[in-house]
């Protein structure tokens, strides 16, 4: 091997992408040839000098991409258009004839047209039939012939319901409350209610789920208290560590380190070190310090 | 330096099964298994994005603007590669974007928002343990300047392959796949980062 090759591989041999035998011969040539074995070493160095953590990500926000995301995705889902069924049945067309679907299309419509004078009056449910009020939701939108057009609509009808928290189907209402974006005082009282219900693995999911992604604090307090009994089970314990290095709320990070150290688990001691280092709220970093003392754990990493 | 294993949550083999079933959910419109998708990947995504882009609001764009897109092209999702290579190549191209309307608009600042405020790149990088000398301590700090200033020399493909393989730890091959290049471009790039890294740091090692 010439110098030359080996200047050219050595970066790429430090990081591990060479060949068995190109580390070889390069470890050759470096016993014979002391200035190639000294640029080795200060390459190790270089590299090793620009260290290995990258830049951390600043609490918080983590927590507010999730819940705005979260917020898009409602939206993104709400305003999406279903594609008509002219354009599902031309998208079904085998790719390689893709020059034929404008043409398609246009065949399609002029079928469309000439159905549209010559059929009789197909008669339907009609608007006039409808409860605008009453629709929740449109669901699927096309254009059968000009001039008119099929809805798939979800109607909604007010209901008066009462009944047992501890009835499934109250408790399944509730759960998709939880799910309402436009309402944080409905999602707030669902949770409080679906709080005394927490011995049920759905129920406890479902509170999982708005500790770790709804927008409104109030919400996720709640949450964190109907989780309380459940704190020791290991799916509770890793939302209430996420919660603690990532919601940006001091008051649910206080409530969730004091639920997490009732259980001395030492698979928190990780969490509670990084609290020690990064925590800026000073109980809560006490509290990790406390728990860690407790559990003989030391408050930092080597 | 990171291993792949370490640094990304790669499901293991038993947990890609469950991973393809997953995101088949999510392919029908499950709304839970979607954001189970999510939070697999977005801790690294947006790790990533910070650490490239160095600002919140930057990372937070592309954080948003990857998932969106994910969620709508999910449905042209084909198994013919892994879902992390695939959500990886829509966040370096984002990222790139970025980082090149960056260096178009001005000379990148050095600055890099953490959790204490706006501070120098360089700052952010490992620092010196309490009690250590002060001669070593500015030592360490005009090391971790040049170090901040040896990126800013980097262009953009450069810097993301760079960021790839020693702060992320992965292969070149996986990054050239990523990055719609071959492997052979990925060494070329890590080859002219890592002389870049040498010519800023050279007299002080």
């Amino acid at each position: 091997m010439t110098c030359e090759t080996f200047r050219e591989l050595l970066p790429l041999a430090l990081y591990g992408e060479v060949s068995f035998e190109e580390e070889e011969q390069l470890d050759e040539h470096a016993m014979t040839c002391e200035s190639c074995a000294e640029d080795r070493e200060r390459l190790t160095q270089i590299i090793r000098s620009v260290g290995s953590e990258p830049a951390g990500v600043p609490p918080g926000l983590l927590s507010r991409c999730r819940r705005d995301l979260s917020a898009r995705l409602t939206a993104d889902g709400s305003t999406r258009r279903q594609p008509a069924w002219w354009e599902r049945a031309l998208a079904a067309l085998n790719p390689s004839l893709s020059w034929i679907k404008p043409a398609s299309a246009l065949a399609l419509l002029s079928i469309g047209f000439l159905g549209g004078r010559l059929m009789p009056d197909w008669g339907s449910s009609g608007s006039g039939s409808i409860d605008p009020a009453s629709v929740s939701r449109v669901r699927y939108v096309d254009s059968d012939i000009p001039g008119r057009v099929r809805l798939v609509v979800d109607e909604t009808r007010q209901r008066e319901l009462t009944g047992e928290v501890s009835d499934a189907g109250i408790r399944r209402i509730l759960m998709g409350a939880l799910g309402d974006p436009s309402d944080p005082g409905l999602r707030a009282e669902s949770v409080d209610l679906l709080g005394s219900s927490s011995d049920n693995a759905d129920v406890r999911q479902a509170l999982v789920n708005s500790l770790r992604s709804d927008p409104n604090s109030g919400v996720r307090l709640k949450a964190l208290e109907g989780l309380r009994r459940y704190a020791a089970e290991s799916e509770i314990r890793d939302a209430l560590c996420e919660v603690l290095l990532t919601d940006d709320n001091p008051a649910i990070r206080a409530q969730a380190i004091d639920m997490l150290v009732q259980h001395k688990d030492t698979e928190i001691a990780g969490v509670l070190q990084e609290l020690v280092r990064k925590e800026e709220n000073s109980y809560i970093r006490s509290q990790s310090l406390k728990a860690l003392s407790e559990m003989k754990a030391s408050a930092g990493t080597f | 330096m990171n291993t792949h294993g370490a640094t990304l949550v790669l499901p293991a083999q038993a947990g890609v099964m469950d991973e393809a079933a997953t995101i088949r959910a999510a392919q029908r419109g499950d709304q839970a298994a979607f954001e189970r998708l999510v939070h697999t990947y977005d801790q690294s995504v947006l790790r990533l994005a910070m650490n490239l882009l160095r600002s919140s609001e930057d990372a937070y764009d592309v954080y948003q603007e990857a998932f969106l897109r994910v969620h709508r092209n999910l449905q042209n999702f084909r198994f013919d590669c892994s879902f992390h290579t695939w959500l990886y190549r829509i966040v370096t191209n984002l990222c790139l974007d970025h980082l090149r309307k960056k260096k178009v608009r001005r000379q990148e600042s050095m600055t890099v928002e953490t959790e204490t405020g706006i501070v120098d790149r360089a700052a952010v990088l490992p620092e010196e343990r309490p009690g250590s000398d002060p001669q070593r301590t500015l030592f360490s700090h005009e090391v971790r300047a040049k170090i901040g200033s040896a990126l800013q020399t980097m262009t953009p493909r450069e810097r993301m392959v760079f960021e790839l393989r020693h702060y992320e730890g992965l292969r070149l091959k996986a990054i050239g796949e990523m990055l719609g290049t071959t492997e052979e471009a990925a060494k070329n790039c890590l080859f002219r980062a890592t002389q870049k890294m040498r010519s800023a740091l050279g007299e002080f090692v």
